[in-house]
């Protein structure tokens, strides 16, 4: 019978998870390198939210949004990196939603908020391992939350 | 900004104590090896400039304790309204 454990996050109070929800990231992200583990948690009434909550560091946790949700063309593009961080064979086409689920952190910036679809973060839904996605050109950029709620592209 | 020619093979030297050696040279890319101390951070501008805003992620949380995640709701409700098309559901959060 899988355990079911119990994170006390900061922001979010207690959370029950059990092993099939936890990501595991084999660099960390950016920033926060030694932080390896992670799980997502969706809060029904501020969908389309996505949380990720840090098993080691209850203070480490970031608020993403599911990148098409923003920009409903966003393409998926991978380095070689991050398919090698993901195991994903460098010459699979994937489908965001069936093998990946692509989301965009929100950085709150001025009075609004920010997301940088040029460094998504991937979760491999086939093994649960988790990426944020480097991309060294710009392909999607910097998207910014206007009035009316519209996403707009930052220039 | 300093510029200088090298070839593979060639390496520069920063400070004395740093060196970064052209290791190969294709058509789009220059592959670099960098000698430095332990304790010098070495990472490519890009993950640099993602890890800042990571941090400045993390910090809003962090600064707002439990009301972080009210605070960023708050904000995007805020922009939001009924005629929001964009992105279904904001407006009800």
């Amino acid at each position: 019978m899988p355990v079911v454990q119990v994170i006390r996050s900061t922001h979010l109070g207690d959370i029950e998870w059990g092993p099939g929800s936890e990501l595991y990231l084999p660099v960390g992200l950016p920033g926060f390198e030694s932080e390896r583990r992670m799980i997502p948690v969706e809060v029904p009434a501020q969908r389309p939210l996505v949380f990720l909550q840090s098993l080691d560091v209850p203070d480490t946790c970031f608020v993403s949004l599911p990148v098409r949700t923003i920009f409903p063309e966003y393409q998926l593009q991978l380095s070689e990196d991050d398919r090698q961080n993901l195991l994903i064979d460098q010459d699979r086409e994937l489908a965001i939603g069936a093998d990946v689920l692509c989301l965009a952190l929100l950085v709150p910036c001025d009075s609004t908020v920010q997301a940088n679809l040029d460094a998504p973060i991937i979760i491999n839904l086939h093994n649960r391992r988790c990426a944020q996605s480097v991309l060294s050109g710009k392909f999607a950029g910097y998207f910014r939350l206007a009035d009316g709620g519209i996403w707009e592209a930052v220039c | 900004m300093l510029v200088l020619r090298r070839r593979a093979g060639e390496a520069i030297i920063l400070g004395g104590g740093i060196e970064i050696e052209v290791m190969e040279i294709s058509r789009t890319r220059v592959k670099l090896g960098v000698r430095a101390p332990r304790e010098v951070s070495v990472a490519r501008r890009e993950v640099a400039v993602l890890a800042e805003e990571n941090r400045k992620a993390s910090d809003f949380m962090i600064s707002r304790g439990q009301q972080g995640v009210g605070d960023l709701v708050r904000l995007m409700r805020n922009l939001a309204n009924e005629s929001s098309k964009v992105l279904p559901g904001l407006a009800d959060m």
